[in-house]
């Protein structure tokens, strides 16, 4: 048996497919990331590391990443916390929960770009309903004393809304103010609900006994169960969504080409639109290449943290 | 330490009534164990002693005071359960102070590293440590203490449930089914170290399971329930010797007791499957009986005075004992005959074989599976 070379031929085409499909694309992308190579020329030239050293020094590709970080350091922690919120909340229902689920649930079964070109219209500085809500409530006093701070003896011209109402409301999509945050509000919007059921599936394999054991032992408030339990509890659960959701929010792509393409002055000028625009819209396949690399790198990195670092300390 | 009294308590889910009318009276530092088959409503009643359900009706006392309102952590009782639910993230030491830490600390010192900052903190530290260390010496598990309970084996994992239930020294402790998740020789070894236990601590125990060797072993009384009622209350011996319904003749003691089909006419005279038995009854109507003995009443019997006779269908050697296993003709079952290995030795696989019994050992029952006082004269 020692001597058989059958194996090979058993595994041989699950290596093979693994190697074409998964493989070889980022041994491409790695050779043309090195390359000026457009498609459609016949040949190229070798440039070295010169791609990469342009992604990190040129002001447009440092806009990329810290539009990038930013977007991910907004939606990872308030999209987990709303799903783990919500999760907690909708556990406790006796009745409705399934409706709150389906609803929660929704937009992230809806197509984002459809979904995006909804919310275009909502956030339309002129006709869109966000604007006409904020602004409905600059003439009612209860409203507008309680946003600016009046109430409370504040200058309401100190206070946003106060300004707002005062002179107008945002371009939200337009403004590079507000850009990345109203994209980073689509993504909270459309990805906690994917969060939440993670958070229903892990609340599930929590013993119950564990939570009679914490009454028995004095944890009288729910807050106190919950830091006993709950929390400790769901460990696999976090590492498992604040991953997945870090991953899906270094991908976001559809909102930004659906609403801003990157701008205004390229405050939403994520990693993936960037790649877009690069390698498929100019051509640039080198450079569109090298964010590519770049990019599963920032992946890895995360996943490798997830295996090697975290998994450890939460399974018990 | 602490007596607990439960006064007509019941519970239904709904239209499904799980307890009917429970009154049970546990003295101070009794060992009390709620026995029957699942789903009899012992480990919902325990729950309701422990305040982890509310009764539907009905009052719950502890030391004399009624806590029907009062939260599971201010009952001062403490339960160890089936699963020992034990803080898996934490280790045995910190799983052993959590109860204290969360009686003793305020809300301020229990805070993350802010706590360290009050005053009081490091004394209070320092007495829950020594009473930790006290428990733990008690239950040998000093070793443990730096260990996490998933590298525990099931009978470290039960010292350790325990440990945090002695470390709060409650007034009471409830458990739930303790040995049901350990293998038969390690159940049996605590079986003893927990009436040890008792001993030593002369606190109250109310203990549940649906083992009936466990209730008979390690209690001062054994309380039986079945389909939510309480069927009977006692010392095991005169559970085991006397019991009042037929549900509790057979499901305490192993093997079951044998049942047996008979009547009663109109002079009291009671014929068993075509055998006249010595017992008077002191109601004389017609009526149909069930008869219960226990297999070890049975004795072997040859020649034309025995009373009954079955084919041997099977021979169940435990070494100490033989049970022999008869067909009567029964369709409930066969009998069962608990005998020496000596008597049992000539017996052989389909043998016609006699038995009978002392007319002082067998329990009548009516209809109903109430107990009806009856008396056999002499023996057979």
């Amino acid at each position: 048996m020692q001597n058989s070379k059958v194996h090979y031929w058993f595994i041989a085409p699950a290596l093979l497919l693994m190697f074409i499909l998964l493989i070889l694309p980022v041994i491409v992308a790695a050779t043309l990331s090195m390359t000026d190579y457009s498609l459609g020329n016949s040949s190229f030239n070798w440039v070295g590391t010169d791609n990469y050293e342009k992604l990190f020094s040129r002001r447009s590709y440092a806009k990329m990443f810290s539009a990038s970080l930013t977007y991910v350091l907004i939606v990872v922690p308030i999209s987990v916390a709303l799903g783990l919120g919500s999760a907690l909340l909708i556990s406790s229902l006796r009745i409705g929960n399934e409706l709150y689920k389906a609803i929660f649930f929704l937009p992230v079964m809806a197509t984002l770009l459809a979904m995006a070109i909804v919310w275009e219209f909502a956030l339309n500085p002129i006709m869109g309903v966000v604007n006409d809500i904020l602004r409905s409530g600059c003439d009612k006093r209860l409203i507008y004393g309680f946003f600016t701070g009046a109430w409370y003896g504040a200058d309401p011209l100190q206070s946003w809304y106060g300004t707002a109402c005062a002179d107008k409301f945002p371009i939200w999509l337009g403004d590079k103010r507000y850009a990345l945050g109203t994209i980073a509000f689509i993504g909270i919007w459309q990805g906690f609900g994917f969060n939440m059921v993670l958070y229903l599936a892990g609340l599930t394999s929590v013993p119950r006994e564990l939570y009679q054991a914490a009454h028995m032992d004095g944890a009288d408030s729910a807050w106190e169960r919950f830091k006993l339990v709950t929390w400790p509890m769901l460990g696999p659960t976090h590492v498992f969504v604040i991953t997945i959701s870090s991953i899906r929010s270094f991908q976001v792509f559809d909102t930004v080409e659906a609403l801003t393409e990157g701008g205004p002055s390229k405050s939403t000028y994520v990693m993936v639109y960037a790649m877009f625009e690069k390698g498929v819209r100019q051509n640039l396949l080198g450079i569109g290449s090298a964010i590519t690399i770049v990019f599963l790198a920032f992946v890895l990195v995360l996943t490798l943290i997830q295996v090697y670092f975290v998994n450890r300390r939460v399974h018990y | 330490m602490a007596g607990i009294t439960l006064q007509g308590v019941t519970k239904a889910y709904g239209s499904q009534s799980v307890l009917n009318d429970i009154n049970l009276d546990i003295a101070d530092g009794e060992f009390l164990t709620l026995v029957g088959p699942s789903g009899c409503g012992k480990s919902t009643t325990l729950r309701i002693i422990a305040g982890l359900e509310t009764q539907s009706t009905g009052d719950v006392f502890i030391d004399g005071s009624i806590v029907n309102e009062t939260r599971p952590s201010k009952r001062d009782l403490a339960m160890v359960f089936q699963s020992y639910a034990l803080y898996p993230h934490l280790s045995v030491h910190q799983n052993l102070i959590t109860p204290l830490k969360l009686r003793d600390l305020t809300a301020l010192e229990r805070i993350p590293l802010f706590g360290h900052l009050m005053p009081e903190r490091g004394k209070k530290m320092s007495v829950i440590s020594s009473e930790v260390q006290k428990v733990a010496e008690i239950l040998k598990i000093e070793p443990l203490l730096d260990r996490k309970p998933g590298q525990l084996s099931g009978g470290q994992r039960q010292r350790v449930a325990l440990g945090r239930a002695m470390v709060r020294n409650p007034a009471a402790f409830l458990m739930d089914e303790p040995l049901s998740n350990l293998d038969a020789s390690l159940r049996v070894h605590m079986r003893a170290e927990l009436s040890e236990l008792h001993r030593e601590l002369k606190a109250t125990f109310v203990y549940v399971t649906h083992d009936q060797a466990e209730a008979l072993t390690m209690s001062d009384r054994i309380a039986v329930m079945m389909d939510g009622d309480l069927l009977q209350l006692g010392p095991p011996d005169e559970v085991y010797e006397n019991p009042t319904d037929i549900r509790v003749a057979e499901f305490i003691g192993s093997p079951k007791m044998n049942i047996l089909p008979a009547s009663c006419d109109d002079k009291g005279s009671i014929d068993c499957l075509g055998q006249k038995i010595k017992v008077k009854l002191k109601d004389k109507t017609k009526q149909s009986l069930s008869i219960g003995i226990r297999p070890e009443h049975l004795v072997l019997q040859s020649g034309a005075k025995s009373s009954f006779s079955g084919e041997l269908t099977y021979k169940e050697n435990l070494g100490s004992d033989v049970f022999l296993h008869l067909d009567i003709g029964l369709e409930t079952g066969k009998v069962v005959i608990r005998t020496d290995p000596q008597d049992a030795n000539s017996a052989k696989i389909g043998d016609k074989i006699s038995f009978g019994a002392s007319p002082n050992k067998y329990l009548v029952f009516d209809a109903n599976g109430k107990r009806i006082d009856a008396r056999g004269k002499g023996n057979s």
